[in-house]
């Protein structure tokens, strides 16, 4: 892979097909915590990469939308959009294999824990390593919440150090022998122990021949899968699962809109929910397709008829788009925007294929 | 006990180093203290020592968060748990325990930021602070040459706190300086102790070379020929990347690039490794230093010259702090001044971003609201260029003498901002170009005198390398040999004797 941040724009152009602007992948790759983007990495299917390039700036996607033009590999279309070529499509195709990063990556469920469960991580080893081979030592990172939490957690452990060590080794030996050789490389670079300082981005993209962010994905990708398989198995990796456990939330809504979803469960109504927050209609509606979107749970048929949420699926799958003026000229102007909105957001995946 | 008794039981040190204890005396009594120590002269055992004498707690304001959490971080080190950093990342159960009583720590370091929250404020003054310290007190200063506008606020503040004694302390400062500092904390009847800006066992070489290709060379030459651990000093990110990999290209290894641009974990990495000897070199900007306790830096490169002396003897001041023999070089190459001037003027905002900040604030009215935290972005402005405006703007609005009145002085203000660094790179560059004992200018733009030149003292006074060339490399190999991360896991986490018991 030549260029990472080339192909990952590739990517999301693809599954935006034009009907999305350049700063749309922006808020996405740089996580935007907005009602829009939240939707849009469900509806477009791109939840694993959001937020996985929180540095990124709108320049450097500007330049490397620049970039792929100049390689014909996407042509404008309308409005600061842009489509793939056929070439695209192929060059697409053709580094998709390479692309190792987006195997278990999960933005959309980690991207604002990952860092934390890595500070834990990476202290918890540090600490351990450190305390085997009796060295002091100065923690690898300056977070005080962490400090404490990790402080918390050896002084909770009855066991010696020894078997502390032993059994963590254990678990990150398991997992990473189910990842590949260099994620697992990476993964364990990374860390820091009594006698080194774990490796930069950069230094790991020396030593293994390429491009820093490469390598930041590739130990992203190897970190939320850490994370999934040590808060689903709990048994077999208790104290992963313990370092896990209290970070992983089911829900990723904006606060605002969390705030709405519990009105909306005591029983008020959107207008109810408006009047008591003091906010505008359109607000509230806002908040209303981002719960949708994100909460399996939450059912829209209260609020919308079935024979109308049909209608708007048929449209959408006939059509093959998501933009919502081609749908309501579809289905007729007795369905509102916001109608419409909700179905796309609730039915995201099934109606994408 | 004795000052000497208690220095050697808590610190665990046999004597003093240069003005500590007089200082610590006039502490301890409670007097105003002013002090200007040289970089890497133990200005923090100043206010930690009478912390074991005072009774009540001492409050440290710092500028960064990151110079902070070093000090905290080397308190812990040395055994003290009463110590605190207060910051807005404190968990939620520890803010609520400190905010309740702040009395049991001994060591308070605070931001002047998060000084202006009423709740910490409130938890302080509950607390009674028995010192004042003001660290880096040169930010005080609008003519100091990392001005904070917050730092403004402190004479106030410690006003409102019943005025405990106050100690400000700084490396670099000149007169005019030190007098801005007394006057804003309302320092009365101060005890001002000016030690020796002069670090004698630090030779300095100027070099001019003729093109930026001949400067890389030279670069090169020094990196490959001088004892390490090194620092080089560059005017921009980028350059810190471009050399870095240029050097690696050299073969040139166990070298890293930092700077503001990285992110934290990344940046701490390589503090750590630096730290620890497993990198013997480090491009960087300005960004690196602070905080950076190492003793053994041997030499400091600057591949492009500072915008003023002040920051240029701090920078070369991070070498030798073991007291040992290193070497401060500087590469010139014609039109060097040009690229920091430049760099002047994008740090200044321009006319046209003055103008929109002033109609943005003429209806936000506050510098604080919710929709002034998106402007800086919006107009394009740097923090410092963010902090600056805002500070202008707040002192000017209170003469209620319409927009165009404030624009103007804004205007002015900038101007006399701009010509004051085009002074600072002129006294910089007379520097590099008068053919006079580089040390003897040093001290003497302090307003101070030199008691005696050292054996090895500057280009102009006659140097040889020799005693800087390469010895000994004392570089850690463990941490850049890796084996599988099969055998890596094992040496973390088993001593290395017992390895055999673990079979898979």
């Amino acid at each position: 892979m030549n260029n990472v941040l080339h192909f990952l724009l590739l990517f999301c152009l693809q599954r935006f097909n034009g009907e999305r602007s350049l700063s749309a992948v922006f808020h996405l790759l740089s996580g935007k915590k907005s009602a829009q983007t939240l939707q849009d990495s469900k509806w477009f299917r791109l939840e694993r990469v959001f937020g996985i390039c929180k540095d990124v700036s709108m320049y450097e996607i500007e330049q490397a939308a620049r970039e792929l033009l100049k390689q014909r590999w996407i042509a404008p279309h309308g409005e600061r959009s842009y489509i793939l070529t056929d070439a695209g499509r192929r060059e697409l195709e053709q580094q998709l294999p390479s692309a190792h990063f987006l195997q278990h990556m999960n933005g959309f469920l980690y991207h604002s824990t990952e860092t934390l469960f890595w500070y834990r991580l990476s202290l918890v080893v540090q600490t351990i390593s450190n305390l085997v081979h009796q060295r002091s030592f100065e923690p690898i990172h300056r977070h005080e919440a962490t400090f404490i939490w990790v402080k918390r957690y050896l002084l909770s452990q009855k066991r010696p150090i020894a078997e502390l060590a032993k059994a963590l080794y254990e678990e990150l030996y398991a997992l990473c022998s189910s990842l590949s050789e260099e994620k697992a490389t990476i993964v364990t670079l990374r860390l820091t122990s009594f006698e080194r300082i774990g490796w930069t981005n950069e230094q790991l993209a020396v030593f293994f021949q390429t491009d820093p962010l490469y390598v930041q994905f590739m130990f992203h990708d190897a970190l939320h899968y850490i994370m999934e398989r040590a808060e689903r198995e709990a048994t077999s990796f208790p104290i992963l699962h313990e370092l896990v456990k209290d970070l992983v939330s089911p829900l990723s809504l904006t606060k605002s809109a969390h705030k709405t979803y519990e009105w909306l469960r005591k029983g008020k109504t959107i207008e109810e929910v408006a009047r008591i927050r003091g906010l505008k209609r359109s607000t509230i509606e806002d908040h209303v397709v981002e719960i949708a979107a994100n909460v399996p749970e939450f059912s829209i048929e209260p609020l919308i008829d079935a024979e109308t949420i049909e209608k708007v699926v048929a449209a959408t799958k006939r059509l093959g788009t998501k933009q919502l003026k081609k749908i309501r000229e579809a289905v007729g102007e007795h369905v509102s925007y916001f109608e419409i909105r909700l179905v796309l957001a609730k039915e995201g995946e099934n109606s994408a294929s | 006990m004795h000052l000497e008794q208690l220095l050697e039981k808590t610190f665990g040190y046999r004597s003093f180093r240069l003005g500590q204890k007089e200082i610590v005396e006039d502490v301890i009594k409670g007097r105003d203290v002013l002090a200007m120590l040289p970089t890497g002269g133990g200005k923090s055992l100043c206010y930690q020592l009478p912390g074991y004498v005072l009774r009540g707690s001492v409050l440290i304001v710092s500028p960064l968060v990151s110079l902070m959490e070093d000090q905290v971080q080397q308190l812990r080190t040395r055994g003290e748990k009463r110590v605190i950093a207060l910051n807005s990342f404190l968990a939620n159960d520890v803010r609520q325990a400190a905010l309740a009583d702040l009395r049991r720590f001994r060591f308070i370091y605070a931001s002047p930021e998060i000084l202006q929250s009423p709740k910490w404020f409130a938890a302080l003054k509950k607390a009674g602070v028995s010192l004042f310290v003001v660290d880096e007190a040169h930010c005080i200063s609008q003519w100091g040459h990392d001005f904070r506008p917050d730092f403004l606020k402190l004479g106030d503040i410690r006003k409102k706190l019943g005025t405990p004694p106050c100690l400000a302390l700084t490396a670099t400062a000149p007169p005019e300086v030190i007098d801005d500092i007394v006057a804003t904390l309302g320092l009365t009847n101060v005890r001002r102790h000016i030690y020796p800006v002069d670090r004698p066992n630090i030779a300095i070489k100027v070099e001019c070379v003729m093109s930026v290709e001949e400067k890389i060379e030279r670069l090169i030459h020094y990196v490959k020929t001088l004892q390490g651990p090194g620092v080089i000093y560059v005017s921009s990110r980028q350059w810190a990347e471009v050399l870095a990999r240029k050097l690696q290209a050299e073969g040139i290894d166990k070298t890293a690039y930092y700077h503001g641009g990285m992110d934290a974990e990344q940046r701490m990495l390589v503090q750590q490794q630096f730290l620890r000897d497993q990198l013997q070199l480090v491009c960087c900007t300005n960004a690196f230093g602070m905080g950076v306790n190492k003793g053994n830096i041997r030499y400091v490169i600057h591949f492009h010259m500072p915008g003023q002396m002040e920051a240029y003897v701090q920078e070369i001041g991070r070498a030798g702090r073991d007291g040992k023999n290193s070497i401060a070089i500087l590469l010139y190459t014609h039109g060097d001044e040009d690229m920091v001037q430049s760099l002047i003027e994008t740090e200044l905002p321009t006319k046209e971003q003055i103008q929109l900040f002033i109609e943005h604030m003429a209806f936000s009215h506050t510098a604080e609201s919710s929709a002034a935290q998106l402007l800086p972005s919006m107009l394009g402005l740097s923090e410092t260029q963010w902090r600056m405006l805002s500070y202008i703007f707040e002192k000017e609005r209170s003469s209620l003498r319409g927009l165009e009145h404030m624009q103007a002085n804004m205007l002015q203000m900038i101007e006399e901002r701009r010509e004051w660094k085009r002074n600072k790179l002129n006294e910089m560059r007379a520097w590099l170009f008068r053919s006079l004992c580089r040390r003897e200018q040093i001290v003497s733009y302090f307003h101070q005198r030199l008691s005696e030149k050292p054996v090895a003292c500057c280009d102009v006074c006659g140097l040889t390398l020799e005693n800087y060339r390469k010895q000994l490399q004392s570089d850690d190999e463990a941490a850049w040999t890796f084996h599988s991360w099969r055998e890596e896991l094992k040496r973390m986490f088993f001593k290395a004797g017992k390895l055999d018991e673990k079979a898979d």
